[in-house]
């Protein structure tokens, strides 16, 4: 943009001033040659008329005397006798110039004659068939044109000189608040939401500045709105999670009480004991997801790094949940350095959301794909729907709300916070004949921001 | 089977179906509502074990039993109301000989009090004869520990924890096998109860407990006394 601009700044500024310098030459020049002109042509017919004083034994002498003033002439004579000046230049004579001196008219030709500029003029020697051709020099001429040619394309390269300093000074000026707005606009992307632009003068950059000043405060004040609107979320979900723990404490150890005793319970009374104890059974696990997923999202969940073999955990985990039967394991060993804890309770979110949606035939296949390792756990249930694929890690989103009954909702969520905190992602894929997918990939060592969480 | 119990806990729900269950499970139970109080009946004495909130009014219950290994080494467990690992190890490291996460099943509770109960009553099960260890004289019968004659004071589980390595000594202990020999336990996966039992036990033998020369770290595995240390 600066050098577009500086360009067309030097190119106006040398159209102009070489029109202007070109017309001056030329009108100069013109000038010249025509007083050169005038001069020589009166000249001529004062040496015209004294040529009809002179005779032909003369001619010689005569031209002679022209020769002394610097200027060549030729007599010509009919028959074509020619008596020049220098008899060594013995400049030729143009036939155009011969014809119009024939017809009795004094003529002027430009031409050079070895290399120097001379108006040649002729005309009828008055009262003779003589002609007489004065080469009158233009040297002069020449030289003082040369020079002012010189001068004014000196002229003309330091004005192209200024040109290009002015407009490149103009330039810079002009685009300084540009440069520097898309610098503030970088770093306000980049997160630095206190970046702002210097007050400008009253010009129309000073009132963009503040236009774009404006524009950064109601930026930060809005991003700084959300951001305590989600830390108070945060908090407020933390201290829920934290706050319904005190009596489900004093609830899960009654309830515990209750189902010791509920065999000795009459019936109408032990029905409602029942419920109680499994319901208090969903609200525990409710509430130790709120705190795990809290915990995740204030970013306290501590990670232990540790080689772990995937395919020991995940048997591992399917004989302690005695789903033997319903769930099928490559038989192939992959060591991992990462958090064992972590990979066994996303399985065990995973494995029990398969188990939940097809009830058997879970197969879990384990991976090496370079840096990364896949854990994939098919099942053969009904599959998702398209529309409903990009909503199921949503936190207590149920794809089947007849379902709702089942797990907390908060499951696959926890399950993918867990992934990203070992830097692994969760993704899924589902056909209605053929089921679900979900790929747990997780990379074979802890890059080095994920080992510092 | 009728020891004794000081419940220590600000939650009247909790503390009167705490108590109920306990009671119900055999043990005679006094409750206390903060940790000045608790601590005053503690000190009072005639208690087997002690039930301490970590999340107290006035005295927190890391304070609390930091103050009641001051007099006594009674068993502590810890009731931890958070499930960050830094209370069960500040828990830990201020003299709990054990902990129950809330929320718990009152079988839970009563089966981890039966156990501290267990070791406290005999520290060494099986175990009569004097062992003698560098400059460590220990006294299973007793419940005694001297280091070139002075008495040490240990906690039952670290009593029990230091009998079980001395009987054995260049012997290596996964922390599994501790926890079971040691805790009682069957199950896997509370590793950081032997550490932190492992730190406090070093403080109390070592010269330079961050420089162990009688139980050793054996990396990856867990811990084995030497017999040339001390």
């Amino acid at each position: 943009m600066r050098r577009r601009l500086v360009v067309a700044f030097v190119l106006v500024a040398a159209v102009s001033a070489g029109v202007l310098a070109v017309a001056s030459y030329l009108l100069v020049q013109q000038a010249r040659l025509q007083g050169s002109l005038s001069a020589s042509s009166a000249q001529a017919r004062e040496d015209l008329n004294l040529a009809a004083t002179i005779t032909y034994p003369l001619a010689s002498d005569f031209v002679n005397a022209y020769e002394q003033r610097g200027t060549h002439a030729v007599l010509v004579f009919p028959g074509g006798l020619r008596v020049p000046s220098d008899t060594e230049v013995n400049p030729p004579i143009p036939a155009e110039l011969v014809d119009v001196v024939h017809q009795g008219q004094l003529g002027y030709q430009r031409v050079h004659v070895a290399g120097q500029p001379y108006l040649i003029l002729g005309g009828k020697v008055p009262q003779s068939a003589a002609q007489l051709y004065l080469f009158f020099s233009e040297q002069d001429i020449q030289h003082a044109l040369d020079q002012l040619r010189n001068t004014l394309v000196g002229g003309w390269l330091s004005v192209l000189l200024v040109a290009a300093l002015i407009g490149n000074a103009l330039a810079r000026r002009t685009l300084g608040p540009v440069a520097r707005a898309s610098e503030a606009a970088r770093l306000i992307a980049d997160g630095r939401l206190d970046t702002r632009l210097p007050a400008g003068d009253g010009d129309e950059f000073g009132a963009w500045a503040a236009a774009f000043n404006e524009m950064a405060d109601a930026l930060e004040a809005k991003i700084a709105a959300l951001s305590a609107a989600q830390a108070r979320e945060l908090r407020f979900t933390a201290n829920v999670a934290h706050e319904l723990r005190t009596p489900l404490t004093a609830l899960v150890a009654a309830a515990s009480l209750l189902s010791e005793q509920a065999r000795h319970l009459p019936d109408e009374a032990r029905r409602p004991v029942e419920l109680v104890t499994a319901d208090v059974g969903r609200l525990r696990v409710l509430v130790d997801e709120l705190m795990e997923i809290s915990r995740l999202d204030a970013g306290s969940e501590p990670v232990q790094h540790s080689a772990a073999d995937v395919h020991s955990i995940v048997t591992a985990l399917i004989g302690a949940r005695g789903w033997q039967d319903k769930v099928v394991v490559d038989d192939q060993p992959l060591t991992l350095i990462t958090d064992p804890r972590r990979i066994e309770r996303i399985l065990a979110n995973l494995l029990e959301n398969a188990i939940e949606h097809s009830g058997h035939d879970v197969r879990v296949r384990i991976a090496a794909l370079g840096t990364h390792a896949s854990i994939a756990v098919a099942d053969g249930g009904p599959g998702i729907p398209p529309e409903q694929l990009p909503l199921i890690f949503e936190r207590f989103y149920k794809a089947d709300s007849a379902r709702a009954s089942a797990g907390s909702g908060l499951g696959l969520a926890i399950a993918l916070e867990n992934a990203r905190l070992l830097g692994g992602d969760i993704s899924v894929s589902s056909d209605v004949r053929s089921g679900s997918v979900f790929r747990l990939t997780l990379p074979m060592e802890p890059s080095g921001d994920v080992s510092k969480r | 089977m009728d020891e004794r119990l000081l419940l220590i806990e600000d939650d009247a729900s909790i503390r009167e179906i705490v108590s109920i269950g306990l009671k119900a499970a055999g043990f005679r139970v006094v409750t206390a509502v903060d940790g000045q109080q608790g601590l005053a009946s503690a000190r009072s004495g005639g208690f087997d074990a002690v039930i301490l909130d970590v999340m107290l009014p006035s005295l927190d219950g890391f304070e609390v039993c930091r103050e009641i290994r001051k007099f006594s080494r009674i068993p502590v467990v810890m009731l931890t109301a958070r499930t960050d690992l830094i209370d069960v190890v500040v828990g830990l490291e201020s003299g709990a000989d054990d902990y129950v996460k809330k929320p718990f099943e009152l079988p839970e509770l009563t089966a981890r009090l039966r156990a501290v109960l267990r070791r406290a009553a005999s520290p060494a099960a099986g175990e009569d004869s004097l062992i003698a260890v560098g400059r460590l004289q220990i006294d299973p019968a007793c419940f005694t520990v001297r280091r070139d004659g002075a008495e040490l004071t240990l906690t039952a589980t670290e009593f029990r924890l230091l009998v079980e390595l001395a009987k054995r000594p260049g012997q290596v202990f996964t922390r599994e096998l501790l926890l079971q020999r040691v805790w009682d336990y069957e199950y896997l996966g509370e590793s950081h109860l032997v550490d932190v039992a492992i730190q406090r036990l070093r403080a109390k033998v070592e010269d330079d407990p961050s420089r162990p020369v009688l139980i050793k770290t054996v990396r990856g595995v867990g811990y084995r006394l030497d017999r040339t240390g001390a």
